[in-house]
């Protein structure tokens, strides 16, 4: 009984920190790649290495230091996965030692670029939106408007990352694993409503967004949170009938059956039914992220800030805590009901077998899931970057004129097909 | 287990007369979420996740949601009394009174099979019993073998529900013709 707890407590450690890493790198790749875009320089005025620099380098070495963490990146994560594959083999096959070549080649490669890497102030602004972010946020006056009530605007950025946060527990990170003779699945809860519970965890963030927005005695603020639980209530739909055509291929509402069903083909590619659910389920998570084409809640050239205006120190911090953790979310369970979860191959799934409860083929697993993740929580910071914002008749005419019927049709088509016998 | 349950319902107990006692519209509707959460984590302790997961999207997620939109649309501020506030609340107590002399019976003899029943079983409990009706298998074939008609009819009620919102919504307000105006006053 106790090291089932123990097991339990450390799941929860590891799928917490998972989250919060998660949210810090999407705060990153939004601060420094949305640098990149507009060709600016970005966060980088906190630095590790006490090293004065004219900070406006020249462009071609900000490239050379990008591509540098990049390589230094790839290099040590092939490594764990080399790592994997050689105690998963136990003896080393001739192109292991090849892969292996390769890898400490990039390695190396991305080892000469460190010093391009650390020259300039900070590592890519890693230290200005890790630390220096978060110690300015703790240590900023927290500020609560006059005439409203304290307890409400206190509680509602907690409302509005707290769901986020525990959406996490039904998420499967790997495949299981048998650890000194205890069968491990590094998924916390394993309910019976699966899916279902981040459905009910997405719906219950629209509180923390209306609170905020009613509680700050601000007309911006307010406009900002209608905006935000009208268009979370609208895209809220259509993505449970995006899940309930995942769950209807699947037949289950468990994450970690739906990710097994997929071990031959991804679930977006097995027929043209999931693949439009899957395009539903992505543009609705954006809209319900309030991120992207659909930050009208925040938008700062009509509503100052939108719902957090009245906000400050922690309490903002936890706003965008919040977003991106859920963009992490998003992004996870999009590679987990449309992109295969573990699985590395599109197709031709039974080419790549790993060896069933094996920790080593749970890692890779992992890491394979994680760069999934990492890739769609890119897109959708890339995709906030690059598109202009709707107007707000656009974006309910989208909701519920477009989004809504495709994803009826789909299902109806999906399930008539599934009735014939067809998938 | 037992002191879990104690808190929640302690929680379920608070929030639920907050939402009666308190003067602010935006707080009484935040006891209500909150009494909702504690029916669902009820829900929750005797493993029907199932009706947890769809006691929060439906009510929690969607029906409060709305009431608080409402609220936040109207902007109402702390309720003042009224006139015939005395008159319903006496009505109200009646009202209440004969739900608990209705309930309580009944709530009374559930409980005592349940006990019974529990104690027969080996060393099972109340939860052990119901978990089999919660999940999500178990009410999907009930739903559609056994309360199939009702089922169907909620349904049809509900989307006679749908288009009337719908009629309600589109109604154009006819501009009211001039001479009609005149002759009443």
């Amino acid at each position: 009984m106790g090291i089932e707890y123990l097991i339990l407590f450390i799941e929860v450690f590891v799928v917490f920190n998972l989250a919060m890493s998660m949210s810090a790198f999407c705060t990153w790749v939004e601060r420094k790649g949305s640098a990149l875009i507009q060709d600016r320089i970005g966060a980088n005025r906190a630095g590790a290495f006490f090293e004065i620099e004219n900070p406006f380098l020249a462009k071609g070495l900000l490239t050379a230091r990008v591509f540098g963490i990049l390589f230094v990146l790839l290099g040590l994560s092939l490594l764990i996965l080399q790592f994997g594959v050689v105690s998963l083999s136990g003896i080393l096959p001739p192109q292991e030692v090849l892969g292996g070549v390769l890898i400490v080649g990039i390695l190396l490669f991305g080892l000469s670029m460190v010093p391009f890497v650390i020259r300039g102030l900070g590592i890519l602004g890693v230290i200005n939106t890790l630390v220096c972010d978060a110690v300015k946020a703790l240590t900023k006056e927290d500020f609560i408007p006059n005439g409203v009530s304290p307890i409400i605007h206190s509680l509602a950025p907690v409302l509005a990352a707290l769901p986020i946060f525990l959406a996490f527990a039904i998420i499967p990170l790997a495949p299981e694993f048998a650890l000194f003779g205890y069968q491990i699945r590094p998924q916390i809860a394993e309910l019976n409503a699966g899916i279902l519970f981040f459905l009910a965890m997405g719906s219950m963030a629209v509180y923390g967004v209306a609170l905020a927005g009613w509680s700050s005695n601000n007309k911006f603020a307010l406009l900002g949170s209608l905006r935000a639980a009208a268009q979370m209530i609208s895209y809220e739909l259509a993505l449970g009938v995006a899940l309930a055509t995942a769950i209807l291929m699947y037949g289950s509402l468990d994450l970690y059956a739906m990710v097994e069903m997929q071990g031959n083909t991804w679930g977006a590619l097995q027929n043209p039914c999931m693949f439009i659910a899957m395009i539903i389920f992505f543009v609705a998570g954006m809209a319900e992220t309030k991120r992207g084409p659909f930050d009208l809640p925040e938008s700062e050239s009509e509503l100052v800030a939108g719902y957090f205006t009245e906000y400050s120190g922690m309490k903002f911090l936890l706003f965008w805590m919040g977003e991106f953790t859920e963009i992490a979310l998003f992004a996870i369970v999009l590679a987990l009901v449309f992109f295969g979860g573990w699985h590395p191959l599109p197709f031709l799934g039974d080419f790549v077998q790993f060896p069933q409860n094996h920790w080593a083929s749970s890692l890779i697993g992992h890491m394979i899931l994680m760069g999934k993740v990492v890739f769609f929580c890119v897109l959708q910071i890339v995709i906030r970057w690059t598109l202009p914002r709707f107007r707000y008749d656009q974006l309910m005419d989208l909701g519920w004129k477009w989004l809504l019927e495709i994803a009826f049709i789909n299902l109806m088509v999906l399930g008539a097909l599934r009735l014939a016998g067809w998938f | 287990m037992i002191g879990l349950f104690a808190v929640t319902a302690l929680l379920a107990i608070v929030s639920a007369v907050s939402v009666v006692a308190l003067k602010n519209p935006i707080h009484s509707a935040l006891g209500l979420v909150a009494h909702l959460l504690a029916i669902s984590a009820f829900f929750a302790m005797m493993d029907a996740h199932f009706l947890a997961a769809v006691q929060i999207i439906v009510y929690a997620g969607a029906i409060v949601v709305l009431v608080v939109f409402m609220l936040m649309l109207l902007n109402l501020k702390v309720e003042s009394r009224t006139k015939g506030e005395n008159v319903l609340s006496v009505l109200a107590i009646i009202a209440g009174g004969v739900f608990l002399l209705v309930a309580v019976p009944v709530v009374r003899e559930a409980m005592d099979s349940l006990l019974v029943s529990g104690s027969a079983g080996a060393g099972g409990t109340g939860a052990d019993m119901v978990a089999v009706e919660g999940t999500v298998e178990a009410i999907g074939r009930r739903l559609f073998t056994e309360y199939v008609f009702l089922f169907q009819a909620s349904g049809v009620l509900l989307m006679a529900a749908i288009v009337g919102a719908v009629m309600l919504a589109k109604r154009e307000s006819k501009p009211q013709p001039r001479e009609l105006v005149h002759g009443e006053s």
